[in-house]
C-alpha cells in the first residue's frame, strides 16, 4: 500500500511519498549562511548534518511563505542528491493512496517539480518530484536570478 | 597558560557565524570611525578604506561585499580585526566579536553535495559549535596576492 505525507505552506498542498520522507521536525533552528542558492532560505542542522531548507514560495510565487509561519514543521526528504527540507505549516498527515484520488496532469498543465495532484477530502496537494527539486532549486532554476540571494534576503 | 592554537575566535556578519585561528588575529579594534581614511579604497581588490594602526595606515577589507551579506551595522561602527597576511596587516570588518572557543568544541561537517557549488568560490569549511553552523574563515580568499586567484 503506497502512502503519501500530505502538508500544505500556505495555500500550497504538497504532498511527498512516505518512504521519501527521512524525518519532521518542529520548529527546528534554521541557520543563514552567505550565498546560499536562490531557492534556498536557510539550512538546518540535524544530527550533524547541514540541510538545505528549499523555499516553495518561490513555486506558488508568494512572499517566503515560512517566514510568515511562526509555528513550523521541517518535512526532511532524501533525495538522489540528499536531503532537503521542506517548510509547512502545522497540519501534515499521512494518508493511503486509495484514500484520495491521484491525477496525473497533462504535460501542458505540468508546475515545475510536480508530477501529479493528489485530492483528498476536497482539498488538492501536488506530488513533488524530490529529485528535480532538489537539484534545480540548489543548481538550476533560480540561482542566476538576480536578487534572490538567501543571506540577503533575510539579514 | 592559554595555548593560541587550541583557541578560536569567532565573528559575526549579519546573522552568520564565522571562525579563525585565534594565531591570525594580531588586535581587535573598536570605534573605528575616527582613524578611516574612505578615500584610500581600492574596491577592485576589496579595500573599502584605510585604517591607522601602530601608526601606518593598512588596508580594511570588507568581507560581507565579497559574501553579498546585507549588515545593519554602519561602517564606522564595525569593529576591525587585525590580521597578519605576507603582505603585512589588513583589517577585516565585522559586525560583532563573540568570545574565543576552544577547538574541541567545534565539530566537523560537511558541506551537503547540493550547496558545494554555490559555496565553492567563498568558503570551504563549515564547523558546528554547539549545533549552529560557523563558516571557517580563509583570510587568504580576501586580502593579499592570491585573493583573485583562490
Amino acid at each position: 500500500m503506497s502512502r503519501l505525507g500530505l502538508f500544505k505552506i500556505g495555500e500550497f498542498g504538497f504532498a511527498v511519498s512516505l518512504p521519501q520522507i527521512q524525518k519532521i521536525l518542529q520548529n527546528s533552528k534554521s541557520y543563514l549562511l552567505p550565498r546560499l542558492p536562490g531557492a534556498v532560505s536557510a539550512v538546518l542542522v540535524d544530527a550533524g548534518q547541514i540541510i538545505p531548507l528549499l523555499d516553495l514560495s518561490q513555486m506558488v510565487g508568494e512572499k517566503n511563505l515560512a517566514e510568515q509561519t511562526t509555528e513550523s514543521y521541517q518535512v526532511l526528504v532524501e533525495s538522489e542528491y540528499g536531503t532537503v527540507a521542506l517548510p509547512a505549516d502545522l497540519t501534515g498527515r499521512i494518508v493511503a493512496e486509495q484514500k484520495g484520488e491521484l491525477s496525473t496532469i497533462a504535460p501542458q498543465e505540468i508546475s515545475f517539480g510536480t508530477v501529479a495532484k493528489f485530492i483528498y477530502q476536497g482539498e488538492e496537494y501536488n506530488v513533488l518530484d524530490i529529485d528535480f527539486l532538489a537539484i534545480e532549486m540548489t543548481q538550476g532554476f533560480w540561482q542566476n536570478q538576480p536578487d534572490t540571494g538567501g543571506a540577503r534576503r533575510h539579514q | 597558560m592559554i595555548k593560541v592554537g587550541s583557541k578560536k575566535f569567532i565573528f559575526r556578519l549579519g546573522k552568520t557565524g564565522f571562525l579563525l585561528e585565534l594565531g591570525e588575529v594580531v588586535e581587535v579594534v573598536e570605534h573605528i570611525a575616527d582613524a578611516l581614511d574612505s578615500s584610500r579604497s581600492d574596491i577592485g581588490r576589496g579595500i573599502v578604506s584605510a585604517l591607522q594602526f601602530r601608526q601606518t595606515w593598512i588596508p580594511v577589507v570588507d568581507p560581507a561585499l565579497k559574501l553579498d551579506i546585507c549588515s545593519e551595522v554602519k561602517l564606522q561602527d564595525k569593529i576591525a580585526v587585525i590580521l597578519r597576511g605576507s603582505e603585512g596587516n589588513w583589517a577585516l570588518l565585522v559586525d560583532r566579536v563573540d568570545e574565543l572557543s576552544a577547538a574541541e568544541n567545534f565539530q566537523t561537517c560537511e558541506i551537503p553535495f547540493l550547496l558545494r557549488v554555490a559555496a565553492m568560490s567563498f568558503y570551504s569549511q563549515i564547523k558546528l559549535l554547539y549545533n549552529e553552523p560557523m563558516i571557517v574563515f580563509e583570510p587568504e580568499r580576501y586580502y593579499g596576492s592570491t585573493a583573485a586567484l583562490v
